[in-house]
This record gives structure tokens, sequence and C-alpha cells, in this order.
């Protein structure tokens, strides 16, 4: 079957199974692999995408669901020269090491930052909580959450662009 | 009622493989004419951060921005054994074999530039990429065009190193001369406080200090305490694979606990260094060391919280309820 949706931006027109995971059509057809399959269960977090502004896990959707949606993806967020504050944040709190968790992490920062600019350290914990990190032990993402949110207060520019 | 305890354990860690395993590591470096200087090495970076603290050792012994750098990893074709990144040992056998490479690569600086400068070496000065006689610094060959001009000799500038020490095997009374290469201390204190009611553990804070030498890059050895303090406690208060009959029951995130953001505690960290190995500038391995302590510091902390040892992990909320309403019963008798 045929949906329309768009993806970081642009308009995709794709021939989809029913049974095909969003996730799936993100890393697959579209080479979006920014966007990791950790549990493959809506545990762990890691195939986070913002899909019609919420936090959605991408490998609990079928394809169809997709159909009309607006989805954002880590790629669409910055580019390596160009990093959105958040990414930039992450970089400079030294909040990456495998790195597996961190496009959903990000996201997760973005959607908590979007909703509430200026978060206490509990509404970050709170906010990043369905995101499952094995290396960090979490203190530096916070870290990098709460330096997003003074840059982009710094900024005072709508942090959706 | 919430109770607070404070609990305090102290490790010691022996790392690399140590007991004369033949531990070794070997590296290149290439000074190339276009800009990059290339460090060869099989070291896995998973995400510990070995490829950034090469670099950094690399940039420190050639005096350059470590900007020009780039790392080839793990390929049969292009890289010798680095040997697993395991035992705590990238940063001690690695980063040794990138030092001796450096070393190498810049006595060669120094051998080619006194050939082109046709002086010695005493006389001669390399900083920030370039080579030039003391007296007369607006005259100096770049490192890239020194790698042309060796190219032009029939060379290359580069330069391997490796780094193979010897230790050996304890004998039946656990002695030897030396077992391990060297050893990282660490004492972690947890402050806790347990909910008497439901038996849940709140982490409050975590006090870890580590003699690890030196720190190479002391934002990557505060994220390998933080991230293996969490791994500790988590295997300390909540992870607890159950099996029966050869199947793990509760295979999945949603009954295989692990620490998610809202569980960790306050970190505050003391990098203690002492230098007392032969690791690059005194460094020692600082990754497992960061697990060890947690969770018998943790049982230390729940023990002078609530008066009960436990002596199985997890420490587990129904275990805690359980405890606590045994020693009631022991104490009303």
């Amino acid at each position: 079957m045929q949906i329309t949706f768009t993806v970081n931006g642009e308009e995709r027109e794709l021939e989809v199974t029913p049974y095909t995971r969003l996730l799936d059509l993100l890393r697959e057809d579209l080479g979006l692999t920014g966007v990791k399959e950790g549990c493959g269960k809506g545990e762990c977090g890691a195939c986070t995408v913002i899909m019609n502004g919420e936090l959605t896990a991408s490998c609990l959707v079928p394809a169809p669901q997709a159909d009309q949606a607006e989805i954002l993806t880590v790629e669409g967020l910055g580019t390596r020269d160009d990093l959105h504050p958040i990414q930039e944040s992450f970089v400079e709190a030294g909040a990456v090491q495998c790195g597996y968790c961190i496009p959903g992490m990000i996201l997760a920062g973005k959607r908590l930052l979007d909703e509430n600019p200026e978060p206490t350290e509990k509404e970050v914990r709170y906010g990043l909580s369905g995101n499952i990190c094995r290396c960090t032990g979490y203190a530096k993402i916070i870290d990098a959450v709460m330096l997003a949110a003074d840059k982009l207060a710094v900024e005072g520019s709508d942090s959706s662009d | 009622m919430k109770k607070f305890g404070r609990g305090l354990a102290t490790i010691m860690f022996g790392f690399g493989y140590g007991e004369g395993f033949p531990d070794h590591s070997i590296a290149s470096i290439e000074i190339k004419e276009d800009e990059r200087i290339v460090i060869r090495t099989a070291a896995a970076d998973v995400g510990q951060g070995v490829i950034t603290t090469v670099i950094q050792i690399a940039a420190e012994i050639l005096r350059i921005n470590p900007n020009y750098f780039e790392v080839v990893q793990g390929d049969t074709h292009k890289t010798k054994n680095s040997g697993s990144t395991s035992a705590t040992r990238q940063t001690y056998f690695t980063g040794n074999a990138v030092k001796k490479a450096a070393e190498d690569l810049l006595a060669n600086l120094y051998h080619y530039g006194s050939l082109e400068f046709r002086s010695n070496h005493p006389e001669i000065a390399i900083e920030d990429g370039k080579i030039y006689m003391y007296d007369d610094p607006d005259d100096y060959i770049s490192y890239w065009e020194m790698a042309e001009r060796v190219r032009e000799r029939g060379k290359k500038l580069e330069a391997e190193g490796s780094f193979f020490p010897v230790t050996y095997s304890p004998d039946q009374n656990g002695q030897a001369d030396k077992v391990y290469v060297a050893y990282t201390f660490l004492s972690q204190v947890i402050d806790i406080e347990i909910d008497t009611d439901t038996g849940t553990i709140d982490l409050l804070d975590v006090y870890t200090a580590v003699d690890l030498g030196k720190a190479i890059n002391p934002k990557n050895v505060e994220g390998q305490i933080e991230g293996g303090t969490v791994q500790g406690l988590g295997m300390g208060m909540m992870e607890d694979q159950v099996i029966r009959n050869g199947k793990t029951l509760n295979a999945g995130m949603t009954d295989y606990l692990v620490p998610t953001s809202v569980d960790i505690p306050k970190f505050k960290h003391y990098l203690v260094e002492e230098e007392d190995s032969e690791g690059p500038f005194g460094a020692k391995g600082v990754g497992e060391p960061t697990l060890i302590a947690a969770a018998p510091a943790l049982a230390n902390a729940v023990y002078d919280a609530i008066g009960v040892r436990f002596f199985d992990l997890p420490i587990s909320p129904s275990k805690i309820k359980k405890a606590l309403k045994e020693k009631e019963k022991e104490e009303n008798s």
C-alpha cells in the first residue's frame, strides 16, 4: 500500500506492506540509520522518533499508521557541520560514549525542551527516563540537556527550527 | 519511615591480562604531505574513548594540534594487533605503543631536520608542526613539507611503536615479581535513603576517589566512573536474571530492570594522579575498576541504614521488606 508522510521536512511517498515497521522503513528504505533498534519492543527508547510532536518508539508503529504523519529523526535536527544546540551540548558535556542510545536521548531532550524550556534537573531526569543507556550512567546526558536549555534560552530562538 | 545510610568500599584492580600472557599492542603513525597525521591501531573504541586518548598522546609528543590527526581503526590489512578492548588495558597498552611510535617519529623529525638544515639536532627546534633552526624561526620546514622531502629520499615519514611488558604467573602461594603491569585503586562512599514502608533504596550521593596515575582525558574518566558505578548499582539494587530450566524468564527491559535516569545518584569525583606506573604519562586503566566498589559500598550503606547484612544481590525492595519484618519479629520476641 502507498503512504505519504513528511520526514525531516521532506515529503516522501512510499510503497509499504501493512506489517512493515516504521523503524525498518526509516532505516532500510530511507537510510536514516540514526534510528537504532535496541529491544524491538518499545522498552529501551533507542528507536525513538518524534512523530506528530510526540516521542514515539518507531519499532512499535506499523508503517501505514505513519500515513500523513510528520516525523523528525536525529538526522533532521542538525548536520555534522551545523549541530543543533542540543547536539552541541551533548558533545560539550561529554555525554556520548558508545552512542547507540544518543539519537533517542537527543530527541527525548528536544521533546522535553520544546514543551518545557526551563526544566528542573528532576524534570530532565523524568523526561529522559524512557531511554535506556548502559554506558554513561546518565549524569552527563542530564547535564547536556540542562546545558541545552541554557543555550536555547540565550539564543532566544524557537527550538523547533 | 526514611532511614539514611552511608557505606564505603575500596578495591584494587590489576589490569591488563598479566600472569605471563603475551599481552601487547602495536601502533604506527605517519605524517602525510596533505596535512594529515594518521595513527594506525586495531584498538577498538567501544565508547570509552581510546581513539581520543591516543590522539591526545600523539599530539602531545609530536607538538602539534590534535585536529590534524585521524585514526585508522581495526583493519587487518592496515593495522597490526593492538589486543582486545578488555581487561582495562587499551589506554595503558595502546597508549604506550602510540607514545613510542610518536617518540620515534619525533626523533626522525630531528634526524631529517638536521639533514635538511645541515646542523646538529640541539640547534633545531620543533614546535606547532614546524621544524626550524633556533636562530632563524622564520625559515621553517612544515611537517607536511618534510613528509614530501622524506618521500623524495625514497622513504616515508612514519614510525611504529610496540609495547610488550613482561608479567609472571603467580606461584602456588600467589607470589610473583609482577603479576599485572600495574594496579588501579578506587574508594567509593555511597549515601542512600531507605523507605522502610516500601523497601526501596534512594541513591543520594556517590563520592569516588580513584588513583589512576594520570587522567589523560578527565571528562572521559568521569564518564567511565559514572557508567561503571551505575552498572554496579544496578547489580546491587535491581538487576536479577531469573533462569529456570535453562531459560531466562525475564529477558526484557520491563522485567530485567536496569537503572534509568531517575534512579542515578549525584556524583562527585576525586582523581588522584600519583603517576606511579609505566603507563603513558603515568596513566593507569580505569574502566572496569569503576564498577567493582559500588555494590559492596551500597550493601554497607544498607547495613548502616537498617542494621541488616545482605549477602546476595540484588538488594531488592522485597528482600529489604522481608528482612525488616524478620528483624522486627526478632526484636519483639
